[in-house]
Parts: C-alpha cells; structure tokens; sequence
C-alpha cells in the first residue's frame, strides 16, 4: 500500500526525552507477541503511553531517538501512531520507519515549538511543522528522491517486490 | 581531494561507478550479508510483500551467512519451532554457510570463520554488525526490510557518512581497556556524539591493541550511534585474516588528505576507569563516584566483552581470590572458539574454583534470557547496553563497565575502583 507523503497530518503529541530506546519501544526480550507489545510499549519512560495512546496521535522526542538494537518501531504503528517528530533519530529506527513506512520526521528545534497534549501538524510538502494552536512552526528537510520513492511504493519490501517482478518478467520465474 | 576510508569504499561499492563523498546517497554493491535469527522475520516480509512461498532466492549462496545465534540453544519453544522452519527456508535456498546446530554470537564466529574481509561492504540484520569495522571492513548493521531488499538483489542504499577521527594515544595496559575508552568517549561527547557518521581510530595506541580489543570498540560504535567504526589495515589485521581466509583483499587506506568533521584525542594513560550508571550508556562517571554500591550480579560476555582477553583478565584476576558470597559472577565466552581456546588454557577451570558460573555462549547474557535481574537488585556487567529492562525487571539497575572493573566487583560484593582490589595492577 503506497504511503502518499503530500497528506497534512494532524494529531495529538506525545513528548519523550532523549535517547528512547529500541527496549522501551520493543520490549521483545520480556514479551512476544504483538498483543502484549501493545500493552507495554514505552512504558519504561511512560507508564501511561501504551493505556491511553490513541490513533493518530504524534510522538515527539528528542535526540537520539530510537538507539539500541535494529528492531523496528512497528508496535509503534500499530497502535496508531501517525508520525514520530525528532530532534535526531537513530539511524537503524530512522531506516526501519522509512523501510515500513511509518512517517518519521528529523526535526531540529521541534521541541521548542511545542508540549506535551498539544496539537501539531506536519506539513510535508512545505517541510513545517506547527504549532496548531500558537502557529509556532519550524522548518525541516524533505527526503532525497532515492527516500521518498520507497514511502511512494509503500515500503522497501513493496519496492523489492516491485524491482523483482519488473526483472524477471518474461523469464519464466515466478 | 582526499577521501576518507568510508568514502574509498563507498566510491568502490557505487554501481553507478563514480566517486562519491560524505551527504551522498548511493546504491552500493553488497559483498557480504549476515543474518541471524531474524531471518525468518525478513522471510515473513517477503511472503507479506506478496512472494508467496517465501523467497524466490538468494542473490549470491557464496556471500550469505546465516547464523542461528540468539536462539541456539533454544530458550524458548517458540524459538526450537522457529529453528526448524529456518532449517527447512535454508535447505530450499540452498544456504551454504548454515551455522544452526552451534552457539555463538554471530559478529565473533564471522570473524572466527574468515567471513569478513578487509575492504568489504558487509551487512547484518543486527545493529552490532559494525563491529568488522575492527578487520577494516565497512560493516553496519541494516533493517530486516533492508535486508530482505539486499538479499534479493546484492545491493542497498546508503548516504555516504561524515567521518570523526578517533586519535587514541598512550600505552596498552596488561588489562583489556576497550571497554574503558568507548565509555568514556559516551560520557564526555554523549552517547549520539557519532550520529549517522563513520569513526576511523588511529593513534599510537592502536597497533598495541589487540583484535579483541579493536573488535569490542568497533562492536560498540553503535552505542555512539555511529554507522561504521574502521580501524586501519595493519599487520595484526593481516595476521588475523590470513589464517582464517585464502580470498584476496583490498584494503582501506585513508588519504593522508582526507576532510574529517571532527578530531577527538583521548590519552588513555590519563583516562580514569569509568562506568555507565542506569539506564543509558553515555550517564558515564570515574567508577569511584559510584563506588559502594552493592551488586547482586556481575557479567562478561557479548558480543562486545565475550572475548579472550576479557575472559583472561577475569581468570587472571581471580587466581587466589574468591567472588564474593551471594554474588552470581556469569561469564559467557562469545563464540565455541574462543570458549575452546579459555578451557585449552586453563581459564575456565580457574573461573569455576573461584565461584564464577560460566555458561554457553551467545547473547543471552545481554538480554534477560540469562541472568533474570528481579526487583531492586544490581548488575555491574561487560555487555552491550544498560536500558531499563533489559535483564529483567523495570526496577534493577545496570550498569556498565570493562571486564577488569566487573571482576573487581564480583570480588569486592560492590562496585569499586580495581586498583583498590588487585594490588598487583
């Protein structure tokens, strides 16, 4: 399913601190499934996050974000998450969310624009992000072409599958 | 213009062919890729992607390696179910280089085996796969979507990263202190310092580094966030890979004027034994700030402190000496080779009369799998990472510190500066 980076998102921030573990996003090591990762989730810095997340809420967090091992942040989509707006990512978390996709935006100055409950909206073709209440804004850098053609295909596996069948079309190979 | 190391070997690796510099975005030819476990995650994504009976194959047999890894032994039942369908993907893509039946840690039995070559762009579905930065390979830990896209087609995108010069200069101890530095490089220049950018170590201390030691810094530049952490070819490198491999080579040579973004200088005769207190690795202090504190648990092991020399200190250390009563002292050798090598002399032997547990090796030291840490207790360990959590219970601490420091501790029942304990250092 393609991801269309162009839509306005909107929602509800959740502010975190600097480097959020892949942990505390996965807890993979204390449990297995994706039902109980839901329920724990984050929960080492907020115990609250995994009961009262709502679908298209915006996590904000600091530097950092996302360090520790390259497990991915899908329970993050899973719960609904609709953006995640740092001041720096972990690169693994940032390739993990591109490859999903899961829209993550590299943001510096982010977290003097805005509060936990707030509201924020992501505007990428103009590269904002605001304040919907104070229209506080900054600005940030789009994705390199190379980036954004794999949110267009709906992920790095889509993209694969894609290239796949455009090569071996006519060959005889399924 | 110069290039840095990073930048020879991406401008090696572009398929388009051209040069490439630091900010660039390239698809690069893959010569190596290593999977764990996961792999039946990065199958699952084929399959969800719409390949419907899995992969349709691997791009080349000859540079795959499959490592079971975490899940040999099995700790838990759904890892002995995932092994056999990981047995059955393996036999139907004709995986030649299979490791399923042997406990280890992936990143050391890969440089056990001669797998990694100076040189080489070498990817892995776990983030310490940056550790052959150690052999002078660009190596880098990538996604499980990343590697099922790299599997397919031996190729991936990359930006070509900054590069910070690590100057690491002084005199090797008679301890391992590769731990020590990459600790105290997180504590003063935080533990993001090397966001996103390839470190190259060089120094008057690096040639009396040995390749556990150089293995364990590289091991750790994702602690630092750093996408690679090279040392230089040299003829320790050369020695270590010739005996394990007859494929050629080719080097990464900086050149002498290459632009780096940053110079960071460490003394290591000057730098004082530190520790990573709870929950993060860069919360970094000399270790007699947290001196006192009692431990219920120490540990050496992982994928960066599993090595021979870290076993050896920890052996050495407790010739005569006890580990304290109540305190468990867990020792997991990283790889069958280097537990072979601990028991051929003698180590092992002398970590079992001194109360240490040695157990198998693999990753489950650094994870709860091994060890369980409950409510309120303390860990001082060797090991990778400190989050809360990771051994157990959100309520007990971890913190992190070389072998030398962790043994100190188990000795002493308590986190201590090792020169208080072993008077002969």
């Amino acid at each position: 399913m393609s991801y269309d980076l162009s839509q306005m998102i909107r929602g509800r921030v959740w502010k975190f601190g600097d480097s959020v573990d892949t942990d505390a996003i996965n807890p993979y090591y204390l449990y297995s499934t994706m039902e109980e990762l839901k329920q724990h989730t984050m929960e080492s810095y907020r115990p609250e996050f995994p009961k009262e997340v709502k679908p298209g809420d915006i996590i904000v967090a600091g530097r950092n974000f996302g360090c520790g091992s390259h497990r991915p942040g899908l329970v993050l989509k899973e719960v609904g998450i609709a953006a995640i707006v740092v001041e720096s990512a972990s690169r693994l978390f940032l390739r993990n969310n591109i490859a999903l996709p899961l829209p993550i935006f590299v943001v510096p100055g982010i977290g003097g624009v805005i509060e936990d409950g707030e509201t924020l909206e992501l505007d990428y073709p103009n590269g904002k992000a605001i304040n919907a209440a104070t229209g506080a804004s900054v600005a940030f850098r789009k994705y390199p072409p190379m980036i954004e053609q794999i949110f267009a295909c709906g992920g790095l596996p889509a993209l694969a599958r894609q290239r796949y069948l455009s090569e071996t079309q006519g060959k005889g190979v399924a | 213009m110069g290039q840095t190391m990073i930048e020879k070997l991406f401008s090696r690796h572009n398929l388009q062919g051209q040069q490439v510099r630091a900010g660039d975005f390239l698809d690069a030819r893959i010569d190596g890729a290593m999977c764990h476990y996961q792999f039946m995650d990065v199958h699952k994504l084929a399959i969800d992607a719409g390949f419907k009976e899995g992969f349709p194959r691997i791009w080349d047999v000859e540079r795959f390696f499959l490592l079971v890894d975490h899940h040999q032994p099995a700790l838990a039942q759904n890892y002995a179910d995932e092994n056999v369908k990981m047995r059955r993907e393996a036999a139907r893509l004709g995986v030649k280089y299979f490791h399923d039946a042997e406990p280890g840690i992936a990143h050391q039995m890969m440089t056990d085996y001669g797998y990694v070559r100076p040189g080489e762009l070498v990817v892995g579905n776990d983030s310490h796969t940056i550790a052959y930065g150690a052999l002078n390979a660009g190596s880098s830990g990538i996604t499980r979507a990343d590697m099922m896209y790299a599997l397919l087609f031996g190729e991936l995108w990359f930006q070509v990263p900054e590069t910070i010069k690590i100057v690491l200069n002084g005199r090797a101890p008679n301890y391992p202190i590769a731990k020590d530095i990459i600790l105290y490089l997180a504590g003063k220049y935080g533990d993001d310092f090397a966001q996103n950018m390839s470190l190259e170590f060089t120094g008057s201390l690096v040639p009396g580094l040995d390749m556990d030691g150089r293995l364990c810094l590289s091991t750790s530049g994702v602690e630092v966030a750093a996408k690679f952490a090279l040392f230089p070819f040299d003829e320790k490198t050369k020695a270590h890979v010739d005996t394990r491999t007859d494929k050629p080579y080719e080097p990464l040579i900086a050149d002498p004027d290459a632009t780096y973004v940053r110079e960071i200088v460490v003394n290591v005769d000057e730098m004082p034994f530190v520790i990573a207190k709870p929950h993060q690795f860069g919360n970094v202090c000399p270790i007699n700030e947290a001196g006192g504190i009692k431990i219920d648990q120490a540990q050496i092991g992982a994928c960066t402190n599993g090595r021979y020399e870290d076993i050896e200190i920890a052996a050495r250390m407790l010739r005569g000496r006890k580990v304290a009563r109540g305190v468990r002292f867990l020792i997991s050798p990283s790889s069958q080779q280097v537990y072979l090598q601990c028991l051929k002399d003698g180590l092992i032997a002398q970590l079992i009369e001194s109360g240490a547990q040695v157990v198998t090796p693999g990753c489950g030291i650094c994870q709860p799998k091994v060890g369980y840490l409950a409510d309120g207790e303390v860990c001082i360990t060797a090991t990778t990472r400190n989050f809360k959590g990771r051994k157990g219970s959100l309520n007990s601490d971890i913190y992190l510190a070389g072998p030398l420091s962790v043994t100190a501790a188990a000795v002493a029942g308590k986190i201590v500066d090792p020169r208080e304990v072993f008077d002969e250092l």
